[in-house]
């Protein structure tokens, strides 16, 4: 695909990024210039989505984002009013464009309308929307300006200024007169004050005072009370507030229920003691790069690394006093430069929530359309992946969820008679596991027939007649293009056509899918996915002459002693016999002849001290603990119990895979007590 | 067979060899290769290149090998993300200009991982195949 086009998708997909968390945002209970700003900023992100549509040449999207666009017209000018239901709909109209984007993306065709499913809803909503009588009410002559100002106030703002007096809402003026110099800075940073203070309106041109030079403005702000002292006027700076419209004198057959907490506050109340939401004006720039530009960055930056390595290889080959300072420097440098390296990474990263923030309304809407209640748990949001990654697995989790919920979880009813809790659970989680994050996606719904899935299995040629299959084959086949056993589709799923797309999308990241499940007690899916580099907290061994790091999440003890202990001896550890191998063996290395000193209790990570998995690793050296820059190792020198490499000085430091070391260890144990 | 594009002739476990230069990187001048931590065939141990690790091919490993591995003096890096230390290079040729290209022989210990053999100036030289080459050292893998 062409760069531009490239940047235009990658724009759309933030755009909706933004969009989730603001729609999640109303339906927090917030400050009404807070929920303002974050309808118009809404409003700007379906228009400027509806101009890219257009010029990638998609004009059905276009009119769908036109369409919402419109809705959000319609709720800033005050005709709709912010609540749950209109913000669940609002959601759903927006997954299903980013849904659409999505397909787009993959070369799929246009429909004729991206907002098809939500047509009632959103047809009720533009209905509730229209004025009775034909034209909207106009309560800015209620302001206290004079008459040019008042006509240069544009259609938008005077519904602004009409809505905010019949929620009760007073507006302010607040006059500032600025240096010619400086004035367009201080501006802002008034305009920037005040947004925490209410919903500014309008910044008007204002008549400068006869005994003063500048430029003056009049800003109309709705909001209980102005509190200038916030706003830091430096000297010689003019700041006037004056009340231009009390709600009061809004006819009572117009006002609106006024809020409580405005009706029993006389002005002037209390400004809000910290903004919660931070105003669209104060967003932080956003630098788009191509992802090629961070690599060769890196690589550059690795070409550094290696320069300061050959440095401190030559200065290490001379020796003597005078080399210890240059090496502290060196030192210095290793540690600058592996904060670079973390925070290049780091602008690859986003957050897991990110991810979650598409799967909490579809969860939603799923379960309202299917009349099935969830209780959904989502953990580990703060994990952090590759964009990229996270941009790819939308579609996956799309078919995941829909699966639980259409297949997985049980009607109230079926659940109810099975002593269920009338709520199914949908559990989601993310965890790190070395160089790879762990996805999965539980439910406790009915599970998998796996007799069912035999039958079907076979009558698809996809099993052999006469040869049982493992559970875990079983499991497997619902990954195949076309397997269902659902004799009728739904319009949710089971047309066959879901898991596969699951499967080949992991692939294709080069991860790994493994489903599992109980009969009646529920399903678990598991998406291994691996991450190309990330930073890892380990604990540096020596043995056989290389250094090692072990992931501290499976360090449980580190000892060294005088005793001597063989691979099959047990050690014991706070009154725990522990096996004991040597890492050495756990690699293929062979046996150490002397024996080792020093082991690290490795442990499984996720089960309890006494269940768990633990083995006494022997190795000869502990270092000590260390940060370090992980960097997976290409297909063809992938060696078990390894999970990468990292670039040090003394050399490469190779990163175990604990859960591999554990495995390769017992299976030597098994060995030795077998005398194979 | 070849049309157009480059041949490189190089020296890699006592035996002369061509490489398709559109099958290449780069070459490199050669740089010491950190051993893996465990015994994997056909893999010498890794550099790192470009920022990221970079498998060097072990000739050892190859069947038929049987005089003593001379030291490297260049890396040839493949498009396929391997590295295969050569001994020296003696030139290149346009391709086209070597003689006529036979399929190898099965006799040929290398002929798993052989597109052809060619002759030139008298001598026949066996051209690498990298794609068969990488099959070849995933097969062994699994080998094991």
């Amino acid at each position: 695909m062409d760069q531009p086009f490239e940047d235009v998708w990658a724009e759309c997909e933030d755009l909706f990024a933004q969009a989730r968390q603001t729609l999640a945002s109303l339906k927090e209970s917030q400050p009404a210039y807070v929920v303002q700003a974050s309808v118009n900023a809404l409003f700007r992100t379906t228009h400027t989505l509806k101009g890219m549509a257009g010029m990638l040449g998609f004009p059905s999207f276009s009119r769908s984002a036109h369409r919402m666009e419109d809705i959000f017209d319609l709720m800033r000018k005050g005709r709709l009013r912010s609540t749950d239901s209109l913000a669940e709909t609002l959601e759903a109209g927006m997954q299903a464009l980013e849904a659409g984007l999505e397909g787009l993306k993959r070369g799929r065709p246009e429909p004729e309308d991206y907002l098809h499913g939500l047509r009632r809803e959103l047809g009720e909503l533009e209905a509730l929307a229209r004025p009775l009588s034909g034209e909207s009410q106009d309560l800015s002559a209620l302001l206290d300006l004079p008459a040019e100002p008042l006509k240069a106030l544009s259609d938008y703002e005077r519904t602004r200024v009409t809505s905010a007096l019949m929620d009760g809402i007073p507006i302010h003026g607040l006059v500032v007169c600025l240096d010619f110099a400086t004035f367009d800075g201080r501006l802002r940073r008034f305009s920037d004050g005040l947004a925490h203070q209410g919903e500014i309106i309008s910044t008007l041109p204002w008549e400068v005072p006869e005994d003063r030079e500048g430029l003056a403005f009049m800003i109309l702000i709705a909001g209980a009370s102005l509190d200038l002292e916030v706003l830091a006027a430096e000297p010689g700076e003019i700041l006037e507030a004056r009340l231009l419209a009390d709600p009061v004198r809004v006819p009572q057959s117009l006002r609106a229920e006024v809020p409580a907490e405005l009706e029993s506050s006389p002005l002037p109340v209390e400004p809000e003691p910290e903004a919660p939401t931070t105003p669209v004006s104060q967003e932080s720039e956003i630098l788009r790069l191509p992802a090629q530009r961070v690599e060769a960055l890196e690589a550059r930056l690795m070409s550094v690394a290696q320069l300061r390595d050959s440095v401190s290889g030559l200065l290490r080959g001379w020796g003597g006093d005078k080399t210890e300072a240059p090496l502290e420097i060196l030192g210095e440098m290793e540690a600058g430069l592996l904060n670079v390296q973390k925070a290049l990474l780091q602008m690859r990263m986003v957050k897991v929530d990110t991810l979650f923030s598409r799967i909490e309304p579809m969860v939603r809407t799923l379960s309202r359309d299917m009349g099935k209640p969830v209780r959904l748990t989502l953990q580990g949001g703060d994990l952090e992946m590759e964009r990229g990654i996270v941009g790819r697995l939308g579609e996956p989790f799309l078919h995941l969820v829909r699966n639980a919920l259409d297949h997985g979880l049980e009607t109230p009813e079926e659940r109810r008679a099975l002593g269920k809790a009338e709520a199914g659970s949908l559990r989601i989680s993310a965890s790190q596991r070395g160089r790879s994050i762990r996805f999965d996606i539980r439910d406790d719904g009915r599970g998998f027939d796996l007799a069912r899935m035999e039958e079907k299995g076979l009558a698809m040629g996809l099993l052999q007649p006469g040869l049982s299959a493992s559970p875990e084959r079983l499991h497997r086949l619902a990954l195949e293009p076309g397997f269902s056993t659902l004799d009728r589709a739904s319009q949710i799923s089971g047309r066959g056509v879901g898991m596969d797309v699951v499967r080949a999308e992991i692939e294709t990241l080069g991860g790994e899918i493994l489903l599992s499940s109980e009969w009646k007690r529920g399903s678990l899916v598991r998406l291994t996915l691996p991450l190309s580099r990330v930073v890892v907290g380990c604990l540096k061994v020596r043995s056989r002459g290389q250094t090692f790091g072990i992931p501290l999440g499976n360090v449980l003890r580190v000892q060294v002693g005088r005793e001597v202990y063989h691979g099959g001896d047990k050690v014991k550890v706070l009154g725990l016999e522990i096996p004991f191998e040597s890492l050495q063996v756990c690699l293929g290395q062979g046996d150490p002849p002397e024996g080792q000193r020093a082991f690290v209790v490795l442990s499984q990570p996720g089960g309890t001290a006494g269940a768990s998995l633990e083995i006494a690793l022997g190795v000869d050296e502990v270092q000590g603990r260390a940060e370090i820059l992980l960097r997976s190792l290409p297909e063809l020198a992938q060696i078990p119990g390894i999970m990468g490499g990292s670039l040090q000085e003394e050399g490469i430091l190779w990163v175990l895979d604990p859960e591999v070391v554990l495995g390769l260890a017992m299976d030597s144990l098994m060995r030795r007590v077998a005398h194979v | 067979m070849s049309e157009g594009g480059v041949l490189i002739l190089g020296r890699a476990a006592g035996r002369d060899l061509l490489l398709n230069a559109s099958d290449l990187i780069e070459m490199l001048p050669a740089v010491p290769v950190t051993p893996l931590p465990g015994p994997l065939p056909g893999i010498a141990g890794v550099i790192l290149y470009q920022g990221e690790f970079l498998p060097v091919l072990d000739w050892v490993a190859l069947p038929g090998w049987e005089q003593s591995l001379a030291e490297a003096t260049t890396l040839a890096v493949l498009k396929r993300r391997l590295a295969l230390p050569l001994e020296f290079l003696s030139g290149a040729l346009e391709a086209g200009h070597e003689g006529v290209r036979i399929d190898p022989s099965g006799d040929d210990p290398w002929a798993p991982f052989l597109s052809a053999i060619c002759t030139f100036e008298g001598s026949t030289l066996p051209l690498l195949d990298p794609d068969k080459l990488i099959d070849w050292l995933h097969h062994r893998r699994t080998e094991r």
